[in-house]
């Protein structure tokens, strides 16, 4: 149970509060304020208790949210909430910023006030709230917009309505993931992951009963012992299949058919959602290697030399290269020479910043920098941080391919033809971390 | 709240709102509304516009009604009787053809924190629990609870339980939910919900048609269901199975903590299920919402204390990547050292000692503690000072307890070090030579903690502490290094001489701490190596008789001339007898924990907080304690020193056991205390057995623990032996108590008097001494 909501910017300001429960004074918004945006030292736990209060916050950008209790609760579950609370903030105004939640205020007490009641946590799909959310003003409900919350509401199925109509079916998977390294100096994998979202956007009309597949290697193992139509085994055949290593799904996908089949069905909520989430840990394709080389010329010169490769089909074409040099604290100077792309040194930031816009695969790059550092009588050796990477690729590193996904509506005259369909793939850069 | 200058703005706000052309301006009336809130958020005080808002709700403009109620909501305790003004359109707005208006008003009126509104909600509400829309009967089902709220301490309306009841069967998940939540409340006097078979029945069927919130509180709620066969047991365990996999973490761990403790007797089913959830934690742990990462941390090292090699083979999930946030780092170094076997031992090493390096000092210094030391929670300083004391008063002087040290917690050497000590000492010893101060004085600090537990290192430690004296700035850390040369200086050749240059500078020395722990190692010292010390011995205990302003260390240099003067003999019995015993109950290895003895904390704030932080801040939150379904018979942590482990639990379990809560720290003053005594008649007469001699202090610190202050006692062994008592519980009633030893008698007499006649307090606050003053007598035979 949740006693109150507040919204801060990075100074501490209020931006929303919203009290919930009587043991939760008007101090409270203060004493957060007081003891942790102010704090000196660095936040030391995501939860903190001040006066026998629980505060349980979580940062986008230089925005606070944080949720107040007084109980024993669940700590995953306020998280989630206030995760959950981001999304659908982002789904109304997109980013969440200082300006943002100005603009939007009278749509996050609006929010708040069905999210939550008297401190539990209600409807939550950005989808149902729509029709509870005035979002525009002075709108006036017509008699079918009325009929359609009773029957949103009593429906069996929570996540979609009765009644969706669109003159053109259509369906968005994007399979987004972020791959995560973390390489010794001398290359080798200390670890490794892939955790990766199925993200659907569907306009579909009625209640489509959705199959998903994709490569998934318990799937094809089951199928290449049944014998199963020639034509699946044979385009099957080049392609590898994946290991995935646990994998959830949002509520509407029916988890029994999952087990004993392992088929993916479902009646998708309408507008965007989160299909899936998955993470993988084996035969993850590593969109770049890095390779440093870092010299300690005497005690005042540094060089470092480091070189990317890129390890992915030539014909694809990686984006938004960022490399990220660490540099000493007493670094007076740098001279860096590059191939490609541009790179600086930034004072501020400590570090050597290398971008790249474009790089095709089976390619490879090098920079090279000279650093003059202060001679200092500290005595206090260099920890060397990781050389850090940010990438963009238009595929996705665990492999994981969608083999397909049918569409089947009984009642009205559409088939699994007739939707439009597109699938994309973006693999984004996590923590991708080589130590020097 | 109110900030400088809201007069004005309050006057301008109202001025606006009273103008009629504002008012015919739909657009502009709404904007000088969302003014008002946008100050009440900056906690301005606004409750001057109260008037002319309760008016602005009488509008078709939902938005705008919103925004009224959201302020009515918040000011109504301040103006009750202008509220009262706006039942009458929320009335009407409960009434109104579009539901979502329905919910909107009666959400809102029961929202009202005022006297004398329930007579105007309790109809609506019922109206809304029979509502067509499900959306209006979530807000009515939660209304009761708000309603119930008001009251306070009102009857439980036994109709409208009933109610809430069958409404467990609707339709809608979200009323079902919102049902145990409100039946929760409103019986929370009696235990709060009963679930019994068919209703746990009727949710095990619903479970799949909920949100990941609705599941999450119904597998709490399932909790207190007990199946009544091994074959029921079994099948709802099956039926909750795909929850294990759940995607909300929140949901996996409600559905782990249920597991557990419904297999309670079963413990291959508890490890089996610990087994399952490896991938969703593990999966949690290396997620990119940081706040859950932490949470998924604090959950894996509560399994590790049970099955320590459970994580082992994923040790390297657990390496520090260096942009995440501290409280990820921290928290995944204790891991790291909980789960170190010796296949990974080497690799585990390797890599903390890449953090000893860390840019972040304190990162840096959390690290090398967790190469030479396990990090243990501290008990309290009042139990280590009772351990010294039980062994034997001189030892207060010289053994290392944790009642000196300001860090919050002991770290001793028992996880890697005690193991696998050669190694740690080895990466030790190389940090220092990088002669860095923050990172010398935590080597210095771990050395002298290793040494004292595992005695096998002294000799590689004496070889690597010359030279370690010139990094060392702070208090902690020299203390550290001065004890340790004076314990083992004797293998340190160059002892004497970097003493000599403490003494040397004594005079500048801003800790009394390190003077005092100067005297005694040079006292130490003097005893093996006399020769090179006398004449040091002899200027420090001068400095610190005749010029030292600090009362304790004065006092200590006194103590230690008068011991010299006794005879040389005599000081080498009273220093070097044995020293403190490893094996003292405060150091000792905690054996594995069974599953059972957390599964209760599993899912909540204690392993997010530890365990001990948790005691401090349930301590005192006393009667408002949520989850009376959780047996909370470990979670009181905090310490009566001289209690054994298994009488603690009992007489910390009782203070919250009854309706008597007892409050902490008041103390009478003697005077009030008689008078009190004497106006008052005695209302209660017992005697308890009680044979032999005892400790007055162990029983004056026992009875602290339950809050019971002591005024006055007798000295130990006279007789009569007295006893004067005094507590009170959170209502204000006093209980006075005497207890009475006649001399030859072998029994207690106990009176009690209370200043307001309540038999039912008065009975358990006799129960509580009764046990107090009976665990205090097995202790002592």
């Amino acid at each position: 149970m949740i006693g109150g909501l507040f919204i801060y910017n990075h100074k501490g300001e209020v931006l929303i509060s919203r009290v919930y429960r009587d043991d939760i004074g008007r101090n409270a918004v203060d004493a957060f304020r007081v003891n942790v945006i102010h704090a000196r030292q660095q936040v030391r736990s995501p939860v903190t208790n001040i006066a026998r209060t629980s505060f349980f916050h979580v940062k986008r950008s230089n925005i606070w949210l944080a949720a107040v209790t007084k109980q024993n609760v669940n700590a995953a579950m306020v998280f989630e909430f206030l995760y959950k609370m981001c999304d659908v903030m982002a789904a109304y105004f997109g980013k969440i910023s200082e300006e943002n939640i100005k603009n939007n205020f009278v749509l996050i007490y609006e929010l708040l006030d069905e999210i939550l009641d008297f401190g539990y946590p209600q409807n939550s799909e950005t989808g149902a709230l729509k029709t509870f959310i005035t979002q525009q003003g002075i709108k006036s409900q017509t008699k079918e917009e009325q009929s359609q919350i009773t029957s949103q509401v009593t429906g069996q199925i929570g996540w979609r309505r009765e009644g969706i109509k669109y003159r053109r079916n259509e369906l968005f998977l994007d399979v987004l993931e972020s791959v995560n390294l973390l390489m010794s100096p001398q290359g080798q994998v200390l670890s490794a992951h892939v955790s990766g979202r199925v993200v659907m956007k569907s306009y579909l009309s009625g209640m489509p009963e959705c199959k998903f597949g994709m490569n998934d290697k318990i799937v094809i193992e089951k199928q290449g012992k049944g014998t199963a139509d020639e034509t699946s085994k044979r385009c099957l055949s080049g392609k590898q299949s994946i290991a995935i290593d646990d994998c959830t799904f949002h509520q509407c996908v029916r988890l029994s058919k999952f087990d004993s089949e392992r088929s993916i069905s479902f009646i998708p909520p309408d507008g965007e959602f989160e299909l899936m989430r998955y993470r993988t840990t084996k035969d993850i394709i590593l969109p770049f290697r890095v390779i440093p080389l870092v010299r300690e010329v005497g005690r005042t010169k540094l060089e470092v030399k480091v070189v990317i490769k890129s390890n992915f089909k030539p014909s694809l074409l990686a984006q938004k290269i960022e490399v990220r040099i660490p540099t000493p604290l007493n670094t007076s100077g740098v001279q860096v020479i590059c191939m490609k792309g541009k790179a600086k040194y930034k004072a501020s930031e400590n570090a050597i910043v290398w971008k790249i816009k474009r790089m095709a695969g089976m390619k490879e790059s090098q920079i090279s920098a000279e650093i003059e550092l202060l001679p200092t009588n500290d005595k206090k050796k260099w920890a060397r941080p990781p050389i850090s990477m940010n990438f963009e690729v238009p595929f996705a590193p665990s492999g994981l391919k969608v083999r397909y996904l049918k569409v089947f509506e009984p009642k009205l005259n559409y088939s699994d033809h007739d939707v439009i369909k597109w699938v994309r793939y973006i693999g984004r850069s996590g923590i991708y971390e080589t130590r020097c | 709240m109110p900030y400088l200058g809201s007069e004005d703005v309050v006057k301008e706000l109202k001025k606006a709102l009273c103008n009629p052309h504002i008012q015919a301006d739909r657009l502009r009336y709404r904007n000088v509304i969302q003014r008002v809130i946008r100050y009440m958020t900056q906690g301005l005080d606004m409750s001057g516009v109260f008037m002319e808002m309760v008016k602005a709700s009488a509008t078709v403009d939902i938005v705008q009604k919103k925004l009224v109620y959201l302020y009515m909501c918040t000011y109504a305790p301040l103006k009750p009787d202008l509220a009262l003004l706006a039942i009458n359109t929320l009335c009407k707005d409960c009434s109104d053809p579009n539901p979502m208006v329905r919910g909107l008003a009666l959400r809102s009126m029961c929202s009202l924190r005022m006297p004398g509104v329930q007579e105007y909600i309790q109809q609506p509400i019922l109206n809304g629990l029979r509502d067509k829309a499900s959306y209006v009967r979530r807000v009515a089902v939660l209304g009761c609870a708000k309603m119930h709220n008001l009251h306070g301490d009102s009857e439980v309306d036994g109709a409208l339980v009933n109610e809430l009841y069958s409404l467990l069967r609707d339709q809608d998940p979200i009323v079902v939910v919102n049902c145990l939540r409100s039946l929760e409340e409103i019986l929370k006097q009696e235990g709060g919900v009963v679930i019994n078979k068919p209703i746990a029945h009727h949710l095990l069927n619903r479970m799949s048609k909920l949100d990941q919130w609705g599941q999450a509180e119904v597998l709490n709620f399932l909790l207190r269901y007990q199946p009544r066969s091994e074959e029921e047991l079994f099948d709802i365990l099956n039926l909750l199975d795909s929850f294990l996999k759940s995607s909300s973490p929140g949901v996996v761990m409600g559905a782990t903590k249920l597991f557990l403790i419904l297999a309670k007797m079963f413990p291959h089913v508890q490890t089996d299920v610990l087994v399952r959830v490896k991938g969703p934690l593990l999966a949690a742990c290396s997620s990119e919402s940081r706040e859950l990462c932490f949470v998924a941390l604090c959950h894996v090292r509560q399994i590790l204390h049970s099955l320590p090699g459970h994580f082992s083979s994923h040790y390297k999930k657990f390496f520090c990547s260096y942009s995440e946030p501290h409280y990820i780092k921290l928290q995944k170094v204790e891991v790291l050292c909980e789960l170190v076997n010796d296949e990974n031992v080497q690799q585990v090493l390797e890599e903390l000692r890449g953090y000893c390096t860390d840019v972040s000092a304190d990162f840096a210094q959390a690290a090398i503690f967790a190469i030479g030391a396990e990090k243990r929670e501290q008990r309290g300083d009042k139990k280590s000072l009772g351990d010294c004391c039980q062994v034997s008063p001189t030892k207060i002087l010289h053994c290392r307890c944790a009642a000196t040290k300001r860090v919050p917690h002991i770290w001793l050497p028992c996880g890697i070090a005690r193991t696998y000590t050669d190694q740690c000492v080895q990466i030790l010893t190389e940090l220092l030579g990088l002669r860095q101060e923050h990172i010398t004085t935590v080597v210095v600090q771990t050395f002298r903690d290793l040494v004292w537990l595992c005695p096998q290192c002294t000799e590689a430690v004496c070889q690597a502490l010359p030279g370690c004296e010139e990094n060392i700035q702070d208090s902690e850390g020299k203390q550290a290094l001065i004890w340790l040369l004076g314990v083992h200086g004797e293998r340190i050749p160059n002892a004497p001489y970097v003493l000599e240059d403490f003494v040397e500078n004594v005079k500048s020395e801003t800790f009394p701490a390190v003077k005092m722990e100067l005297l005694t190692a040079l006292l130490r010292l003097f005893l093996s190596r006399p020769a090179e010390c006398q004449d040091m011995l002899g200027r420090l205990l001068y400095y610190c008789i005749e010029e030292e302003k600090d009362m304790a260390v004065r006092d200590r240099g006194l103590f230690y001339y008068r011991l010299l003067l006794v005879g040389i003999d005599e000081v080498k019995r009273i220093l070097c007898s044995p020293k403190s015993d490893p094996t003292l109950g405060l150091l000792e290895d905690p054996a594995e924990r069974p599953v059972n003895s957390w599964a209760s904390d599993f899912n909540t704030l204690v392993p997010v907080y530890g365990k001990a932080h948790w005691a401090t801040i349930s301590k005192c939150q006393g009667a408002e304690r949520c989850d009376p379904e959780l047996p909370k018979t470990s979670s009181f942590a905090a310490s009566g020193p001289l209690i054994p482990e298994e009488n603690k639990e009992r007489v910390q379990e009782l203070p919250d056991s009854g309706a008597l809560m007892l409050v902490p720290n008041r103390q009478l003053t003697a005077d009030y205390f008689e008078k009190t005594w004497l106006s008052l008649k005695v209302a209660h007469q017992q005697v308890l057995p009680w044979r032999g001699e005892f400790h007055p202090d162990t029983l004056q610190m026992a009875l602290q623990v339950v809050n019971i202050q002591t005024i006055a006692m007798s000295r130990a062994g006279s007789r009569p032996w007295k006893a004067y008592l005094s507590a009170q519980d959170d209502t204000g009633c006093l209980f006075l108590t005497e207890l009475l030893l006649e001399p030859g008698n072998s029994e207690m007499q106990i009176s009690v008097k209370q200043n307001e006649a309540r038999t039912e307090t008065l009975n358990s606050f006799i129960s509580v001494l009764e046990t107090v003053i009976g665990t205090i007598e097995e202790i002592k035979s």
